[in-house]
């Protein structure tokens, strides 16, 4: 018995050792880790709405962010589409003006098939959605303008879909619809 | 056995890969791109190389019976280090890899090193066989990585190696292409050594 | 009756469409080394569907009460390995007591059930995916059944490669692997399968 209860306290030791080491190194990467986080996000609003300089966060069934200019002027919204595609969730920041027009979106997280559906990182393939609004958010297939990607039709119905759904969920206050989005 | 000999045996006599089929795993996962295969062969031998230290610093004062679990934990805390400091400071590397960091902890490379080498010798061997073994790891890990990349996407750590007209042949990034890959290297692996 | 098809789609998705094996490349090293008999195949299957289903429980239980509260999340690594090989441990005492014949087929490969990386690694993607407590054990239990399949399925075709003219250098890992291969382009079949 004696020698079972050394060998538990010797485990211990090392386990405690161990895991006191770990959280020392936890306390000074952590920060790091969320601030890279942090960065990471901010860079992607900045890129799908250029015209955008500070960000407002607003919480609801989809968060998104009021995208404001150097004069506190709305100048659009900010949000993330995600949806199940081929292989993964596929996560897309959009970024659309006051009149709900798409300005750019940006593919920010997907684990879609190389050299077919991971092409939709490209930004060729990104460059179409901008201009477009929320009826057109469906591949040429399914009668909207999205034109897919060579052999990744799911990929490309994936992220349609994703800012369609999204947008539909969004709910920004305006004068005429009162919290509505058309 | 010399320092030097203990050192390179982990190149081609000993490969982790190749030879004692260890460490299969991350090596079919992490091979679409080379950029990805020497990410995780460095983390590898990382944390094959402290793991040698520590274990073989207490080897004597671990009682036989929980030797295994004792280094499970040496092992999981180094793989641990590595998965913060990559996550900190190379997350580009630590998306790509993901999962496959913290199943380092499994690879059998490290836990089999520890059992059969670094238990029993010195530490100054053990870093030499830890280093020896990560580099052999690293390698493997890069031929099967290049050969992937260059097949299947016409490149080598993202830099356009084919001519334009060359169509990847796609299957090469993906799981079968990885099996087939691997299984002609050692076929290959097993000719050379029969000379 | 919606989150019966929940669960069925998440079958199939564990089973093939992202099967542990041939799609995910965890689980290799008893992969190689156990398939080569279909009644061990079977065995080494049947333990491995309950350590996987056994320690999504357990791991989840973890993570969800001890490791979550706590602020420990760092510790999931050590933690999930440790616990893994406790179970395991136990899985060993038992089916050396009730069936000492699977007991000595299996040989070391029990033990090894441990650094198999599907037993981590769906302990890990449990929580990566967010899954409640049943789904998680769902999923342990699927990927489980998927490792079984193709482990039986490779068994199946290497009892008759032993019979096959092949030449030399190709014998044992290299033709595995290219079968493993051809089966893993099979399984690519599966992609984009949803309901």
């Amino acid at each position: 018995m004696k020698y079972y209860i050394k060998l538990g306290f010797v485990l211990f030791i090392i386990t405690a050792i161990a895991s006191g080491v770990l959280a020392y190194l936890n306390t000074i990467t952590q920060p790091i880790i969320e601030e890279n986080q942090r960065v990471a996000q901010e860079k992607a609003r900045k890129e799908v709405l250029p015209s955008a300089v500070t960000f407002e966060e607003v919480v609801g069934e989809l968060t998104y962010h009021i995208g404001k200019d150097t004069d506190e002027q709305v100048v659009g919204y900010t949000f993330v589409a995600s949806l199940y595609g081929y292989s993964g969730d596929v996560k897309t920041m959009v970024g659309i003006n006051t009149d709900l027009i798409i300005e750019k979106i940006k593919v920010i997280s997907q684990a879609e098939t190389p050299g077919l559906g991971a092409n939709c990182e490209k930004l060729e393939f990104q460059a179409q959605f901008s201009g477009k609004q929320k009826a057109e958010m469906k591949v040429d297939k399914d009668g909207g303008t999205i034109v897919s990607l060579t052999g990744a039709t799911i990929t490309t119905r994936t992220i349609a879909n994703s800012i369609r759904s999204a947008m539909d969920k969004l709910n920004i206050p305006t004068e005429e619809t009162d919290g509505e989005v058309e | 056995m010399t320092l030097f000999k203990e050192f390179t045996k982990g190149f081609i006599k000993e490969n982790p890969v190749f030879v004692m089929a260890l460490g299969l795993c991350p090596t079919l996962a992490v091979t679409s791109s080379v950029v990805n295969a020497i990410g995780m062969g460095l983390a590898a031998t990382f944390v094959l190389v402290f793991s040698n230290i520590f274990i073989s610093l207490i080897k004597n004062l671990i009682p036989s019976k929980i030797r295994i679990p004792a280094y499970i934990v040496v092992i999981a805390s180094f793989v641990t280090i590595v998965d913060m400091m990559m996550h900190a400071y190379l997350p580009a590397i630590h998306k790509s890899l993901g999962l496959f960091i913290p199943l380092i902890v499994v690879n059998c490379i490290i836990l089999g090193r520890a059992e059969a080498f670094a238990s029993k010798n010195n530490v100054l061997r053990s870093v030499v066989d830890g280093l020896g073994m990560g580099f052999g790891f690293t390698l493997a890990l890069v031929v099967i990585g290049g050969i992937r990349e260059v097949l299947g996407a016409g490149q080598f750590l993202g830099i356009n190696v084919l001519p334009e007209s060359y169509q990847p042949m796609l299957v090469a990034i993906l799981a079968p292409g990885a099996f087939i890959v691997m299984g002609l290297l050692m076929g290959l692996m097993n000719l050379k050594k029969k000379k | 009756m919606e989150f019966v098809g929940k669960i069925l789609f998440m079958a199939v998705m564990a089973i093939f469409v992202q099967n542990f094996v041939l799609m995910r490349f965890l689980g290799l090293c008893p992969y190689i080394g156990v398939s080569k008999k279909l009644d061990s195949a079977l065995g080494m299957g049947m333990a491995v569907i309950f350590v996987m289903t056994m320690a999504s429980t357990f791991t989840w239980l973890i993570h969800t009460y001890l490791l979550v509260p706590l602020h420990i999340e760092f510790l999931q690594t050590i933690a999930f390995i440790l616990t893994i090989a406790s179970l395991v441990q136990l899985v060993e005492m038992v089916i050396q007591k009730t069936a000492p014949a699977l007991y000595k087929s299996l040989g070391v490969f029990l033990p090894l059930i441990t650094t198999n990386c599907a037993v981590l690694g769906v302990a890990i993607l449990n929580i990566q995916s967010e899954y409640n407590f049943i789904l998680a054990i769902l999923n342990g239990l699927f990927a489980g059944i998927g490792f079984t399949l193709v482990l039986i399925l490779m068994a199946g075709i290497r009892e008759r490669l032993e019979r096959a003219e092949l030449p030399v250098s190709m014998k044992g890992m290299p033709i595995s692997m290219i079968v493993a291969g051809s089966m893993a382009l099979a399984f690519l079949g599966f992609s984009g399968l949803k309901f």
